[in-house]
């Protein structure tokens, strides 16, 4: 018989650098989950990914076992990355500190549709757009 | 073994927002996120700071926030912050940890537990604070495994010395002691590893003499031997013991052994490919549940 799950977290997490403080403790710990296996096994799957933000969702069963899938880095991420920025606008709404293209974008919102809630690209595109707006990041022709 | 305390900043908001909330709470200096869905489409969204850290720029977040989902059309978040109980996250996994045998002889055994009576079995008392090494990991358990067949008395010819990189807990090289390893050498750049692989040995009433403990890698346990190391053991990633192993051939015999783990049973062929390029071959390969543990010893070729 499968496992109930109890629950489901996402954590977003720098590859390779996961330690027992937070987010990591907080979230899981209070599921009774081992938070220093989790560390060793997202680390060891995220050795190759160091300096990305690689999220990770872990399902966590009633006897306190669990397993996890490795996720899309972030928009913010990917489109800082794609405006060879290594953070966004402190005021974006007066200063626009870089642009990335439409095809730029295109690419990011394919890289995520797997994580979003849509499987329409147009709509995935809609929702990095907006990250990208809210980062002080422009979107190019 | 007591945790910083730290805030907490919760942010409910439409999953469409997610993103952009963590690229907030990461311009905020949060290091890293935890989401839980919260029905089909809000998420919560948590960050956190040491408290040493005051959040000041949560009035401003809150803003930013609201104008970030006004600008996509999205429905307003609710930001909150509150302080962490320091102790509860970290403490609480441990109510589930319990004593395990492991191998033929090795009882691990939680620190806030009473050995059990009468056991003629090797007890090894942990508490592994924030450093790695519970005993509960198969690459861990492997290790053990590894090391129980490796000292066991009917083989074990003479004092030997053994050194832990990356030791952790200290978990190995408690092991190693309690199993008969007259001396071991542990090093771990972790401070926090030092300092659980210290108060571990005091826990399990082993002589600091004989287990020497430093912060720092290869080229400090170097500077620690007075001869060829026995044998080693290094518990922790493929690039890392790629790495590690070739810089400790100046410690090395013809007979030295190793025991390497912490690599996934797809990382064993460029493993093995690493070490052969300097001089080392596989002795012997063990794997439980996508982990794999080998045992090397220098190639006599």
């Amino acid at each position: 018989m499968a496992k109930k799950v109890t629950a489901i977290i996402k954590l977003a997490l720098p590859a390779g650098k996961a330690t027992p403080a937070p987010p990591v403790g907080p979230a899981l710990g209070q599921h009774g989950v081992n938070i220093m296996m989790f560390c060793k096994d997202y680390n060891a799957r995220t050795a190759d990914k160091v300096g990305l933000i690689i999220p990770v969702e872990i399902s966590v069963f009633e006897d306190r076992s669990f397993t996890f899938v490795l996720k899309t880095p972030p928009a913010s991420v990917l489109i800082a990355k794609a405006a060879g920025l290594e953070r966004g606008s402190g005021e974006p709404k007066k200063k626009i500190v870089g642009s990335i293209t439409k095809a730029q974008l295109r690419e990011i919102a394919q890289t995520k549709l797997p994580d979003l809630n849509t499987v329409d690209i147009e709509a995935a595109m809609r929702t990095v757009a907006g990250t990208a707006r809210n980062m002080g990041i422009s979107v190019t022709d | 073994m007591s945790n910083p305390p730290w805030w907490e900043i919760q942010v409910t908001c439409p999953a469409d927002l997610e993103d952009t909330v963590f690229w907030r709470l990461q311009e905020l200096g949060c290091q890293g996120t935890a989401s839980m869905a919260q029905g089909p489409e809000w998420v919560v969204v948590r960050g956190y700071l040491p408290q040493s850290e005051r959040p000041a720029g949560l009035g401003q977040l809150t803003e930013e926030l609201l104008q970030d989902a006004q600008a996509s059309g999205l429905a307003q978040p609710q930001v909150v912050a509150v302080t962490l109980d320091p102790e509860d996250w970290a403490e609480h996994w441990k109510r589930h940890w319990q004593a395990q045998t492991i191998g033929e002889r090795l009882v691990v055994l939680p620190a806030w537990l009473a050995p059990p009576l009468g056991a003629d079995q090797v007890i090894l008392r942990l508490d592994p604070g924030y450093a790695f090494g519970t005993g509960t990991h198969p690459s861990t358990q492997l290790c053990l495994e590894a090391l129980e067949m490796r000292l066991d008395p009917h083989w074990r010819k003479g004092p030997l010395t053994v050194a832990d990189i990356g030791c952790g807990s200290g978990i190995l090289s408690l092991a190693a002691l309690l199993l008969g390893v007259e001396q071991v050498y542990a090093v771990d750049t972790d401070p926090l590893a030092v300092t659980a692989t210290r108060q571990n040995r005091a826990l399990n009433h082993l002589d600091p003499r004989h287990l020497v403990v430093e912060q720092g890698s290869v080229e400090r346990l170097l500077t620690l031997l007075p001869g060829p190391l026995d044998g080693f053991v290094c518990n922790i990633l493929l690039d890392v013991i790629l790495d590690v192993v070739p810089r400790l051939r100046p410690a090395v015999h013809p007979k030295t052994w190793g025991i390497l783990s912490g690599v996934l049973t797809d990382q064993v062929p460029p493993l093995v490919a690493g070490l052969e390029k300097h001089g080392w071959m596989v002795a012997a390969l063990w794997q439980r549940q996508g982990w794999s543990c080998l045992s090397i010893r220098p190639n006599p070729d």
